[in-house]
């Protein structure tokens, strides 16, 4: 594998909200701007465009034709678009940067889940012969996988509630997070099920919200930016879809995404990772071999804001953002799709040394 | 960090209005396996998978690539989903050939599907509401702007129609095949939407095209010859606004600009042996002669008039049959970019041309707003 | 199937219907939310883009354009009559939820003093084949009552026609193309 330098030098993300009133265009216009702005880039400087979004989400078909309007598509743009999250628009955009005629790139995200019942929509994501029929939800989904865990003896359910309780306590320094409120252990624990051995604060919030990045080579990289999150690894791997061809308690994916990115296991300064149901947490803290040492989900993750087809993209942006201001010098970044961390992503970022 | 790729594989299925002989996983690996005998590749030698489709809505399958992972030997590689509207069968084979490009990989599938027959293509182009004008609605006001302004006789319409069906019945992959379609029985159609006669109007096709994209060192060592690409772009531009001239788009003229700039063509009506142009409606043929600068201003429906556009005459455009006799949405794209391949490694069968060297490749989508275009040759760049 | 001991199998047994129905909430945005409360009282409210005063009708709160977005002070009524600046007559397709059973006209309508053009729009007072590019129209509104604006959304998608029913022939001379020319299609 060849690697050009590519870093992040611009990134912004809105607020994650329940519910918002804007269309997702409308969240867009403020967030790309307010990268471009970072990066300190003209908007025509920008050689390549790439999006992520889901018409499912939207509820029409071409979602990403409005989206295009917050691009600024006039005149006309080199673009494409992934029905994926924000960071496989991302991944596109590093690949298409490694070509070397262009210099900067732009990568966004943007979903709404507010107007739609996600459990409906998501149950649609499976295979539609021997899964969808059974309206299968991903919180059910979560739920055997979570019970799987805990067969195992990788995890109890307490350590479920301290995962969310670390995502809350987090997320209360993260102005951009939707559950910023602290909560105690021992008051979840004390809560329903929802999907045995699931309770309603081990699912994530139900958020609207868009994400945006964009993406240097080389001296231009240093030019725009003090300190570019370079990237020094990036890939991503599927593997089989039925949940019952998997071992659920392991992310096989997720550990080769990893090796493939170059990521060796060394020290990390930071991890953002995709937990989506608070026990997958443990599976993926596993997966990339994290030690003790690792600030893992310092945003307070997907537990405390998930705005679906940003989500992922907004795990590189908190990991390179912790390497633009100092904070890290090394940063990994997971994003995952698909049911039961079908399909996994890692970005492994370092700082100028 | 730029290096030479070639197509060195494609695949087709046999594209109809139902293939219920065949699930959604089942016709895509008939594409699939077919593009990797012609690469004499098994699965496993693939390092990634690109896969396009246009609106998850027409099957009712939220991201149906992750289901269909394993069917598409995806499983342990990087599987990425393309969706540029009608223009994605193109965009997913340059997707794709950008990460041999770059050498991140060294064999990467690109594979396009639609099984419109799955649900129901009207109601997802519709939103579900009523009064859904399909995509032919969309595109007539253009149409007729495109006749109005270069005073185009109606019966090029007829004539488009006319040879593209007449030779899709040398493609074997073809939907609708119709050797013997007279103009009269074009022009006697029903209107469908004013200029737009039913026979000048796209089918409806359930079918998948895959393509292999190998770097320099594995489409060298290939036995046949590989389809060696020369350029490849995209261009996207904004649906509608104040003063945009939708006959002659902008992003279709830079989009062609920069392929012909790559593969160093300057004169493409010369330089271009033959071209696959999505045209889903029968005026598009003229249109995008003009709007991609390979005609000039009203010269596109001469060249039409005057058979040079026919298999055999000095341009030959969708020798294939074309979008008019095959469109399984998705595909389509991937289908042009397919043929234009063949074409150039002297494997189109029937429908080949003669000494066909540089081949055109473009697919267009949304509100004639999204561009995907690719040049092919028979020798590698220099 | 096929082959010994595969029995009766139709192919009707092997096709599974499986009909999925989602339902979606969004409140809407607020420069539609101004655009329909301005639909139910007979009026056409457009937002004007500050940086490079175009107007657009109805809003999406942007100008695609600047790519800025707009706010409340840039909502402007506009005018009710206007200019066909394309058009085409539609045979409708047949599929779930198709009400639509006629050709219908569909065109597009450029509001005077607006820069986008309204389309899908049904043109009446005149036949249909003699419906043109430069015909003067004017918007005819649906009885308070009858006024239903539940089909609009933040997707742009939904019309006018159940407000509006349609624009009819003003009877004025037509427009000289250049007038329009810009905003054609």
């Amino acid at each position: 594998m060849t690697v050009t330098d590519i870093a992040v030098v611009g990134v912004a993300q809105s607020a994650s909200v329940r519910r918002s009133r804007l269309s997702e265009a409308q969240i867009l216009v403020p967030t790309i701007a307010a990268a471009i702005e970072q990066a300190g880039i003209d908007r025509r400087e920008v050689g390549f465009t790439c999006s992520g979004s889901c018409d499912y989400l939207t509820g029409g078909p071409f979602a990403f034709v409005s989206n295009l309007e917050a691009a600024g598509a006039w005149p006309p743009i080199a673009e494409s678009h992934v029905e994926a999250d924000g960071a496989f628009a991302l991944y596109e955009a590093w690949v298409r940067l490694q070509e070397g005629d262009i210099d900067v790139a732009l990568a966004f995200g943007s979903g709404k889940s507010s107007p739609s019942q996600p459990s409906e929509v998501w149950a649609q994501q499976l295979d539609p012969y021997f899964l969808a029929p059974l309206g299968l939800d991903p919180p059910s989904l979560a739920g055997l996988q979570a019970r799987a865990v805990l067969d195992a003896g990788l995890a109890t359910e307490r350590d479920f509630a301290e995962v969310v309780a670390r995502s809350r306590r987090n997320a209360a320094g993260n102005p951009h997070a939707q559950l910023r409120t602290p909560v105690d252990v021992e008051a979840l624990l004390s809560q329903p099920y929802v999907r045995d051995p699931l309770r309603r604060h081990d699912l994530p919030p139900i958020s609207d919200g868009a994400a945006a990045v964009v993406l240097a080579r080389g001296d231009r990289a240093r030019q725009l930016c003090e300190r570019p999150a370079w990237i020094k690894g990036f890939d991503h791997r599927v593997e089989e879809h039925l949940p019952g061809l998997r071992d659920l308690t392991r992310s096989a994916s997720t550990s080769l995404a990893a090796a493939k990115a170059g990521y060796d296991g060394g020290p990390l300064d930071v991890a953002e990772v995709s937990a989506t149901f608070s026990p997958q947490e443990g599976i993926l803290v596993r997966a990339l071999g994290l030690d003790g040492d690792v600030a893992v989900n310092p945003s307070g993750g997907p537990l405390a804001a998930n705005p679906v087809m940003a989500v992922g993209l907004v795990r590189i942006i908190e990991a390179a953002t912790r390497i633009m201001d100092g904070q890290a010098q090394r940063a990994l970044a997971h994003v995952t799709a698909g049911p039961l961390l079908q399909q996994n992503l890692v970005c492994y970022m370092e700082g100028e040394q | 960090m730029k290096q030479p790729v070639a197509v060195v594989g494609v695949g087709q299925t046999h594209f109809k209005k139902r293939r219920d002989d065949v699930s959604i996983a089942g016709l895509i690996r008939e594409a699939i396996d077919r593009a990797l005998l012609d690469a004499q590749m098994e699965l496993s030698d693939i390092d990634a998978v690109v896969i396009g489709k246009a609106p998850d809505a027409f099957e009712g399958i939220v991201m149906p690539e992750l289901y269909l992972a394993g069917a598409l030997g995806a499983a342990g590689k990087p599987l990425l989903r393309v969706h540029t509207a009608g223009s994605v069968g193109g965009s997913t084979v340059i997707v794709a050939a950008h990460q041999v490009i770059t050498g991140i990989h060294s064999r990467v599938l690109a594979v396009a599907w639609e099984k419109q027959s799955e649900g129901n293509a009207q109601w997802g182009l519709a939103g579900g509401r009523s009064r859904g004008i399909g995509a032919g609605g969309a595109f007539a006001p253009w149409m007729r702007a495109y006749i109005h302004d270069t005073k185009a006789p109606e019966h090029i319409g007829w004539q488009v129609a006319v040879k593209d069906r007449r030779v899709a019945a040398k493609n074997p992959y073809a939907h609708l095949k119709m050797p013997d379609l007279t103009i009269e029985e074009v022009s006697e159609s029903p209107m469908l939407w004013d200029p737009i006669r039913f026979h000048e109007s796209c089918p409806s096709s359930d079918g998948a095209c895959a393509l292999v994209i190998a770097d320099e060192r594995v489409a060298g060592s290939q036995s046949r010859t590989p389809a060696w690409i020369h350029g490849l772009s995209v261009r996207s531009e904004l649906a509608q606004f104040p003063g945009r001239n939708p006959v002659r788009v902008r992003a279709g003229v830079e989009c062609a600009h920069d392929v012909y700039d790559q593969a160093g063509i300057t004169d493409p009506r010369r330089e271009i042996d033959m071209a696959e142009l999505y045209v889903p409606f029968s005026w598009y043929e003229p249109m995008w002669l003009e709007g991609h600068d390979i005609a000039g201003h009203g010269e596109g429906w001469r060249m039409v008039d005057t058979g040079e556009t026919e298999l055999g005459g000095a341009f030959p455009v969708n020798p294939s049959g074309g979008v008019l006799s095959t469109n399984a949405i998705g595909a389509s794209g991937a289908v042009r970019f397919a043929e234009a391949a063949l074409q150039v490694r002297g494997l189109a069968g029937e429908h080949q041309v003669e000494g066909a060297r540089t081949a055109l490749a473009q697919a267009y989508g949304g509100a004639a707003q999204y561009f995907a275009m690719g040049v092919f040759r028979s020798t590698p760049p220099e | 199937m096929s082959g010994a001991g595969a029995s009766a199998v139709t192919k009707e047994d092997l096709v599974m219907n499986h009909l999925v129905r989602l339902s979606y909430r969004e409140e809407l945005s607020p420069n539609l939310d101004r655009f329909v409360d301005g639909l139910l009282e007979g009026k056409l409210v457009g937002q004007r883009c500050p940086s490079c005063a175009r107007m657009y009708v109805p809003s999406k709160g942007y100008c695609p354009l600047c790519v800025v977005a707009m706010d409340e002070s840039e909502a402007v009524e506009v005018a009710q009559v206007g200019t066909v600046t394309a058009f085409t007559v539609i045979t409708p397709v047949p599929y779930y939820g198709q009400q639509q059973v006629d050709p219908f006209v569909y065109a597009s309508v450029l509001l005077d003093g607006v820069d986008t053009p309204i389309t899908g729009q049904d043109i009446t007072g005149i036949p249909h084949e003699q419906v043109r590019s430069g015909l003067r129209v004017r918007a005819v509104w649906k009885p308070v009552e009858e006024r239903d604006v539940s089909h609009i959304s933040n997707r742009g998608w939904g019309g006018l026609d159940s407000v509006i029913s349609s624009f009819e022939a003003t009877g004025e001379p037509d427009a000289s193309e250049d007038s329009y020319e810009e905003y054609a299609l």
